[in-house]
């Protein structure tokens, strides 16, 4: 399989103005030079689902904003579907799409149909292959009933389906999904998980995710890129990120008398199941929460057999 | 090439269609709006008429110029505000990061920007700006034509300025205030008989605050047309959009762009 994105030694650095007191800074400021993500390299093949993990500022979001021609690198190379991204903004966008979890792309105040109507003249789509297109992305995403809302009227869950079916809209080869689920609660970020998948198999479609949310990364994708302070310090299949740093979990259960109990288990000398039964056995339970390590501490653990 | 524009003119057409739809999800006030921005302007002419009615005239400038100025400038504006205005909320595109949604896509990021807002009631500077020429007394088919192409040359002049006021927000963090008072600076300086501008005002007056871009010359070349006039319009109008456009496309590679929650 080719190369669908190739990045080499990729750097952004951004200039800041150090915040002082009084005149002086007013007119000679000084500047500090933030390194957000440093000389990166790594290669993604054509409809591979890959995560890009880190925690904030770990320069996730700025490598997806130069991959998606957003932002201009400070030096290094990349190419996305044959093309250097920041030099061929244009007849770029019409192979990617981009759903940024923090923002909308439809408008507010139109109706959510007219929003895909205005997407679809925008990347030229013809009528009919725009209404066949459209048609089977309502079914497959279930927002019939939201396509004559305003976009303003609609759940944060409800928009981001509508966010993903506009960014597929003209079929892109590779789909740049950046914190997709951010701000959702557990049953939307599911249902957001199930379709991307659906959608990216059906497609074949590229997918690169960034999250820092462990979940999103073990239910979309099948390799994981860790990057941390804008240098990556992991570059594997999720199977392999599993079984050496996702092999914990946090298990916090509430008694009946209010008390709070936390334990970690060790999935590979217990399993999951057990370690519950257990605790329900021991206490009388009323409430129960299972997470996995947080991103900070499997960074940690990364850096430590390093 | 031919069909790039073609597409690019659809788009146009359908992003006003909904411009149009949105302001029509409640007609009356629509209409009202209309009514009061015309209004607003009127009483702003009926103020220079008292003027002009008490001294006869300023400077070699009579009521039947302020007229032709009024008509030139209000048609600009109005253009502007229609089909353009987005390049105004630039400075917020950027602070919030919602740039990156027009950079992601086939088209003229500026293009998207700018037309993505419009104020309806503008359409009551269009009405005023037809009704001053009309009172002008300068009123026939060559002065007509000279007053649409003026009124053209005008918006281009202010949207090329609005986008160099606009782009400092890449530089300068909250400059929205900042280029929006220099702006105003501009459509008041404009709407100010040109013949008070003499010695070095009045080369303030052409280049650094080009008001005289927008007043002198169209209303002397509406008068009575010269080539020399013209060709000192045309130059300095070519001149800002070129700047704009380059200082645009300097500043995109210099974004660093933002991850604000919002919505466009």
């Amino acid at each position: 399989m080719n190369n669908i994105i190739e990045v080499k030694h990729l750097t952004k650095k951004f200039k800041l103005i150090k915040k002082n007191n009084g005149l002086k800074n007013f007119f000679a400021p000084e500047y500090k030079t933030i390194t957000a993500v440093d000389k990166i390299s790594f290669n993604i093949k054509k409809g591979e689902r890959v995560a890009f993990i880190g925690p904030n500022g770990a320069g996730k979001s700025t490598t997806i904003k130069m991959l998606s021609s957003i932002l201009y690198p400070s030096s290094g190379n990349a190419l996305v579907n044959g093309l250097v991204p920041w030099d061929n903004r244009k007849k770029l966008a019409y192979t990617i799409g981009t759903v940024f979890g923090q923002r909308s792309q439809l408008w507010y105040n139109l109706p959510v149909q007219d929003s895909f109507a205005l997407m679809g003249k925008i990347y030229d789509l013809d009528e009919i292959p725009f209404k066949r297109r459209l048609s089977k992305l309502v079914k497959l995403f279930e927002i019939r009933d939201l396509l004559e809302h305003p976009t303003r009227s609609l759940s944060l869950g409800q928009r981001m389906r509508c966010e993903i079916v506009a960014s597929l809209l003209h079929k892109p080869q590779i789909l740049f999904l950046d914190e997709p689920t951010i701000g959702l609660d557990v049953t939307a970020k599911e249902v957001i998980r199930n379709l991307i998948k659906k959608q990216a198999f059906e497609e074949e479609t590229t997918l690169l995710l960034t999250s820092h949310d462990t979940d999103d990364m073990e239910k979309v994708c099948e390799r994981v890129i860790v990057i941390n302070k804008g240098k990556i310090i992991f570059d594997d299949s999720i199977s392999a990120l599993r079984d050496s740093y996702l092999n914990k979990k946090y298990i916090e259960v509430t008694t009946e008398g209010g008390e709070k109990i936390r334990t970690v288990v060790n999935t590979k000398e217990k399993p999951a199941k057990q370690a519950i039964d257990e605790l329900v056995q021991k206490y009388h339970v009323t409430d129960m929460t299972i997470e996995n390590p947080p991103m900070e501490e499997i960074i940690k653990e990364i850096y430590n057999r390093e | 090439m031919a069909a790039k524009f073609i597409n690019l003119c659809k788009l146009f057409l359908f992003i006003q269609k909904s411009n149009i739809k949105t302001a029509f999800l409640n007609k009356s006030d629509a209409l009202i709006n209309i009514i009061m921005m015309t209004i607003n302007n009127l009483s702003f002419v009926f103020m220079w008429w008292i003027i002009f009615e008490n001294k006869g005239s300023i400077n070699g400038w009579h009521f039947g110029e302020m007229a032709l100025l009024f008509a030139v400038t209000n048609n600009a504006y109005a253009t502007f505000a229609l089909f353009a205005r987005g390049i105004q909320l630039l400075p917020e595109y950027i602070e919030n990061g919602n740039l990156d949604n027009f950079l992601t896509t086939p088209k003229s990021s500026l293009f998207l920007i700018s037309t993505s807002e419009s104020t309806f009631a503008n359409w009551g500077d269009y009405i005023t700006g037809f009704l001053m020429y009309f009172l002008s007394g300068y009123v026939n088919w060559t002065s007509f034509g000279l007053m649409l192409l003026c009124s053209f040359f005008a918006f281009v002049l202010l949207y090329s300025f609005r986008l160099i006021m606009s782009c400092l927000a890449f530089i300068i963090s909250d400059s929205q205030r900042l280029g929006d008072n220099i702006f105003m600076a501009l459509i008041t300086f404009a709407s100010q008989p040109a013949s008070i501008f003499t010695g070095w005002y009045k080369i303030l007056f052409l280049t650094v605050i080009p008001a005289g871009l927008l007043s002198l010359y169209p209303v002397n070349i509406i008068k009575e047309f010269t080539w020399r006039d013209f060709g000192i319009l045309t130059t300095g109008i070519i001149i800002f959009l070129l700047l704009s456009l380059k200082f645009y496309n300097w500043c995109l590679k210099h974004y660093s762009s933002g991850n604000r929650f919002g919505v466009r």
